[in-house]
């Protein structure tokens, strides 16, 4: 198996994934399960097929990390679509998978380009995913909560209620995601780097948006009845998501500290910065 | 429940508490200068420990008596140091963090935020106990004692092992040679270190893509320790070997030579607190896990 088959396997299965996020739409649940988990099988199949003739597991190269993506990306649809019936993730996450597959079928000539050392972790793939799907819920969870605070006036207190009890559950598997990406994360740093938490300026935006949600969560369970405080909270909770996800590439603080380099905690003179070469910057820049 | 006459402080009592907090940090900071986490090495971080989870104690069994220890136990207390929290983190995610230079720089030894982080631990402690003692008097369900524990203890536990167990951290980096046995390295400080492990280069393998970009980096070893270990082993990156305690990691080689290097750099790093905050890290990653599974159902 290779790099040449893989059209058929990810055609079939986008096919099977797309029909499973069809019937999710028209409340057809076991269909769509059933769908969904066919792609699943069939794209796993290609993945440990490739696996067997490639005698290692594929998880080296830019390409082989991206059928990663696209396989956990449509399993962590699968399983927020079971526990939470959201129509619309399974839609999400097929279109998130056709990403990384088209990506790998029209641009084959990065298959086996350059995924530098450090990164050829089983953490990368999960840790990568789960945070995707944080960041999708929190996301969604911060559409609702600006329509409920600047359209919601006309809202029934029935339909303010079910709308509320929507963000709830967002945040809460949001957070549950945001978590494990953080600490997926810290578990991944130790082996690569030797240290599991090093206050870099991601991990420090890390840190700030996951109290920011909590201030959210510990605040619904303070004062229930009080809607709008905690509404506010939360739109100031994705704002500083932003900033950790893709703001800080433009803050001056984090640059020359470069993201992931850790060269500030732990230098001396006999180790110039060119020697860390293990040390990578990459990483986020390239998701 | 919110009987005003038996919990009359709200959120502004809440944030006075904290604002305190950062007023002493301040004084502290000019009082007595930085804090020295070096001062938390062996055996006072566990004597500190101690005297902590004591304090903890002391509050939850005091907690009738003295209404700001069972004040603590609650969201008016908790919200608060979580903003305080959010906003000193903020500064010093907008700052650069650098040996020199003020405060600003220098965060984790700033005392207004060290002290804020020790707050959120204390809360944590007092709601650990407080629920424990509910949970044992039969007064809650196990379907939320145990999310609640698993989350809320795992952040204590990761975060109080994390900070005291920093100072017992070691990490120095090894320079070794082809078929020379090396057992000396150097700390952060440049001081040489003499280590009870013995690494010596058999071969430094580099391996790079078509277009010359690193694909591999690894060394072959003999690694010989103290205690009688004669070990023969491949260390990659990403893939740390563990001897004695000391986790030995790839860290870099003579760039000059690329693939024809004759050295190898290690990082050697023992870190003996790892087995706690690791505790810590599973639980609450199995605390996230019941998260997701229950949602922001009403848990009253």
């Amino acid at each position: 198996m290779s790099w040449e088959q893989f059209v058929y396997f990810a055609i079939a299965s986008v096919l099977l994934w797309a029909a499973g996020a069809y019937t999710a739409w028209k409340d057809k649940r076991t269909a769509a399960v059933a769908f969904t988990v066919s792609g699943l099988v069939l794209f796993f199949l290609f993945i440990v097929l490739f696996w067997i003739s490639l005698e290692r597991p594929p998880l080296r190269t830019m390409g082989e990390t991206r059928l990663w993506y696209s396989f956990f990306l449509s399993l962590a649809g699968l399983i927020i679509y079971s526990r939470w019936r959201y129509k619309w993730i399974l839609s999400f996450s097929t279109v998130m998978s056709l990403v990384f597959i088209c990506i790998n079928l029209f641009k084959p000539e990065i298959h086996s380009k350059t995924l530098m050392p450090a990164l050829q972790s089983p953490w990368f793939a999960p840790h990568v995913i789960v945070y995707m799907f944080a960041y999708a819920l929190l996301g969604a969870s911060f559409l609702i909560s600006v329509f409920l605070l600047f359209k919601g006036g006309k809202t029934t207190p029935t339909a303010m209620r079910s709308s509320l009890s929507a963000v709830d559950d967002l945040v809460y598997a949001g957070l549950a995601f945001m978590t494990f990406g953080m600490l997926f994360g810290a578990l991944w740093a130790k082996e690569a780097w030797g240290h599991y938490w090093s206050w870099d300026p991601k991990e420090t935006w890390a840190a700030i948006t996951w109290f920011s949600y909590l201030v959210f969560v510990h605040y619904r369970l303070y004062r229930p009845q009080s809607v709008r405080p905690a509404l506010w909270v939360l739109i100031v909770s994705f704002l500083l998501l932003q900033m950790c996800w893709w703001g800080i590439n433009y803050l001056p603080s984090a640059q020359g500290t470069s993201v992931h380099t850790y060269t500030s905690f732990f230098s001396s003179p006999e180790a110039p910065d060119a020697e860390c070469v293990f040390r990578f910057s990459a990483l986020f820049k390239m998701v | 429940m919110d009987n005003t006459k038996r919990k009359p402080w709200k959120l502004p009592e809440g944030f006075a508490i904290g604002g305190v907090l950062v007023a002493v940090g301040f004084l502290m900071q000019w009082g007595v200068g930085a804090v020295d986490w070096n001062v938390f090495s062996w055996p006072a971080n566990i004597i500190v420990l101690a005297v902590f989870v004591l304090v903890i104690v002391v509050m939850h069994l005091l907690r009738k008596k003295v209404y700001l220890f069972r004040f603590i136990g609650h969201y008016q207390a908790a919200i608060p140091a979580l903003v305080y929290a959010v906003v000193l983190t903020i500064i010093m995610g907008l700052t650069r963090q650098e040996a020199n230079g003020t405060w600003l720089n220098n965060m984790l030894s700033f005392w207004p935020f060290v002290l804020i982080y020790v707050y959120i631990a204390l809360i944590l402690g007092v709601i650990i106990l407080k629920r424990l003692r509910t949970m044992f008097n039969g007064q809650r369900s196990m379907f939320n004692d145990i999310p609640f524990l698993l989350n809320h203890f795992g952040l204590f536990l990761a975060l109080t092992t994390a900070t005291l167990g920093n100072a017992d951290m070691q990490r120095v980096r090894m320079i070794a040679a082809i078929g020379e046995p090396e057992w000396r390295a150097l700390d952060s400080h440049g001081v040489v270190k003499e280590m009870p492990i013995t690494i010596e280069l058999q071969k430094f393998i580099m391996e790079t893509y078509d277009d010359g970009s690193p694909r591999r980096f690894a060394s072959e070893i003999k690694v010989l320790t103290k205690t009688g270990k004669n070990i023969e082993t491949v260390v990659d990156v990403n893939k740390p070997i563990e001897v004695d305690g000391w986790k030995i990691y790839q860290y870099g080689y003579d760039t000059q030579m690329g693939a024809q290097s004759e050295i190898s750099i290690f990082e050697l790093v023992c870190d003996p607190w790892l087995p706690a905050v690791y505790t810590g890290i599973h639980m609450m990653l199995a605390g996230a896990l019941c998260m997701f599974v229950k949602g922001g159902r009403k848990r009253v």
